[in-house]
């Protein structure tokens, strides 16, 4: 469904990317892992064209998108996007975060794209705060609003950066919560996060990511009991404790 | 609140006026007033162009200046530098001057009327240059992270700018916005130099004609404190638009932090 073949990414003269594969199938649930500034986000980033390879391809349903003749927009709207830091629009009340890419994006009316967004926040608990402003919710409450905002475009796959990375405990279920029902009904989903346990309850494949490259890839089982390099034997050591 | 200190600020220039001069004469400043009035009527007319017109010209140069075109920053901040140097009644006068100039001799355009004119398009490049600051630091203000949160379910970049960065930006501006009204209402004044009917222009034309047929000198001091009551209650009413523009667009849960 979602592939990167040979992706390159350079910030400057710092090479993020270095030739970069994975493919995700329909329903499948792919988690990235890795130590920090490995270019996991950067890799995630490309997957939605929000970073744009510098060389490679990035794949949807077979067809390249990092070309001239595809819109980065339309793209984004097949692939969502839950961010570590929330990024819930902060002038605008949980249901209005959910409404905007319906009405902007989708350019659906106002009613439609209400019950849609009621729907949706229902789906993560929390219709009852459909009122409220991010900065009156809890982080927990403020990711599940985004993961939402995400799914009311009705996207062929999510990717998660880091979603419980800035939260406490408490949220950190929550969240995990929400993602693991929404592997359950068969979202495609890329799952950047250093949570081991959701990792391994839920993931069809785990990659390890070290300096822009993918070192090691396979189930979640193989790859933490039996890690071949030494990177992932540290990484997965100190991790998992 | 605001009222009431409004009230006692006047209540206190009338007092000291009464204490220092004897009493404040009614009947003079009653008598001056509709001519004062006038000069209201015309600063608010140059306020409704000033404005706006500094405002969209802030709102083009700050926008501007944030641009990742090269060419369009390098203008922007240009203007913001030439415009935020020069003293603005050195602006208006050569403004005026200028206009003079290139239309001496041209028989379609009358100079003595087009000049002044322009010259309140020169005060309000002054304050465009102030606002576009402004807008600049609004634009600032809004994290990088909310528009890759806007791309990232589709928008386009106008779609980003109209329904994200906008409006966050906007919130934040207002109250510099309104000290850079309020300051702006005040250099209207200045236009008096290119005799322009206003205010402070017919306040001192009144002056002027009190001396000149030997009148009371105390009561130039009605005038002045008459002009002054005028300017204030035109300020204090665009400051309290804003305040309730402001309450109207507050942001629960993101209010200041009550020290």
């Amino acid at each position: 469904m979602i592939a990167a073949k040979g992706v390159h990414k350079w910030f400057g003269t710092l090479h993020v990317l270095k030739g970069v594969d994975l493919t995700v199938e329909k329903g499948d649930v792919l988690v990235i892992v890795g130590p920090s500034g490995s270019g996991k986000s950067t890799l995630l980033r490309c997957l939605n064209l929000l970073v744009i390879p510098d060389e490679g391809d990035i794949l949807i349903d077979g067809v390249k998108v990092n070309d001239p003749k595809v819109r980065p927009e339309w793209v984004r709207q097949q692939v969502g996007m839950v961010f570590q830091s929330f990024n819930l629009f902060t002038h605008l009340t949980a249901l209005e975060n959910v409404v905007i890419g319906l009405r902007k994006v989708k350019r659906m009316p106002r009613a439609d794209a209400e019950r849609i967004a009621l729907r949706e926040l229902e789906r993560v608990g929390l219709a009852d705060k459909a009122e409220a402003y991010p900065a009156q919710l809890s982080g927990g409450q403020q990711q599940r609003v985004a993961i939402a905002r995400a799914l009311a475009l009705n996207p062929k796959a999510v990717l998660f950066d880091e979603p419980t990375s800035a939260l406490d405990p408490e949220s950190i279920r929550e969240v995990l919560g929400v993602m693991m029902k929404l592997a359950d009904e068969g979202m495609t989903m890329v799952v950047v996060t250093h949570e081991m346990g959701f990792a391994k309850t839920v993931a069809d494949e785990v990659l390890f990511m070290a300096d822009g490259q993918i070192l090691e890839r396979g189930t979640p089982g193989e790859l933490f009991a039996h890690p071949r390099t030494d990177r992932a034997r540290a990484f997965v050591s100190q991790v998992l404790g | 609140m605001g009222i009431a200190a409004g009230a006692a600020v006047a209540a206190i220039l009338v007092v000291l006026d009464l204490g220092l001069y004897g009493l404040f004469d009614v009947d003079y400043a009653l008598r001056i007033l509709p001519a004062l009035s006038r000069g209201l009527t015309a600063t608010l007319g140059l306020v409704v162009i000033v404005i706006p017109l500094g405002f969209l010209l802030g709102f083009a140069f700050g926008w501007g200046r944030t641009s990742h075109n090269g060419v369009l920053r390098w203008f922007s901040t240009s203007y913001v530098e030439f415009f935020r140097s020069m003293p603005p009644i050195v602006l208006i006068v050569f403004t005026y001057l200028i206009t003079l100039a290139l239309l001496a001799g041209n028989e379609r355009f009358d100079a003595t009327e087009l000049a002044p004119a322009v010259s309140i398009v020169a005060l309000a490049a002054h304050s465009g240059a102030y606002q576009a600051e402004i807008v600049r630091a609004g634009i600032l203000s809004v994290p990088e992270s909310q528009r890759e949160a806007a791309e990232a379910i589709g928008m386009t970049r106008e779609q980003i700018m109209y329904n994200v960065t906008l409006p966050q930006m906007f919130r934040v501006s207002l109250p510099a916005l309104g000290n850079e009204f309020a300051s702006v209402i005040k250099d209207t004044s200045l236009l008096a130099t290119v005799s322009i009917l206003e205010l402070t222009f017919i306040g001192v034309n009144l002056v002027s004609t009190l001396i000149q047929r030997g009148g009371n000198p105390d009561l130039v001091f009605v005038v002045w404190i008459e002009i002054a009551a005028l300017y204030f209650v035109l300020t204090f009413a665009v400051s309290r638009i804003l305040h309730t523009v402001e309450r109207r667009y507050r942001v629960p849960g993101l209010e200041a932090p009550q020290l």
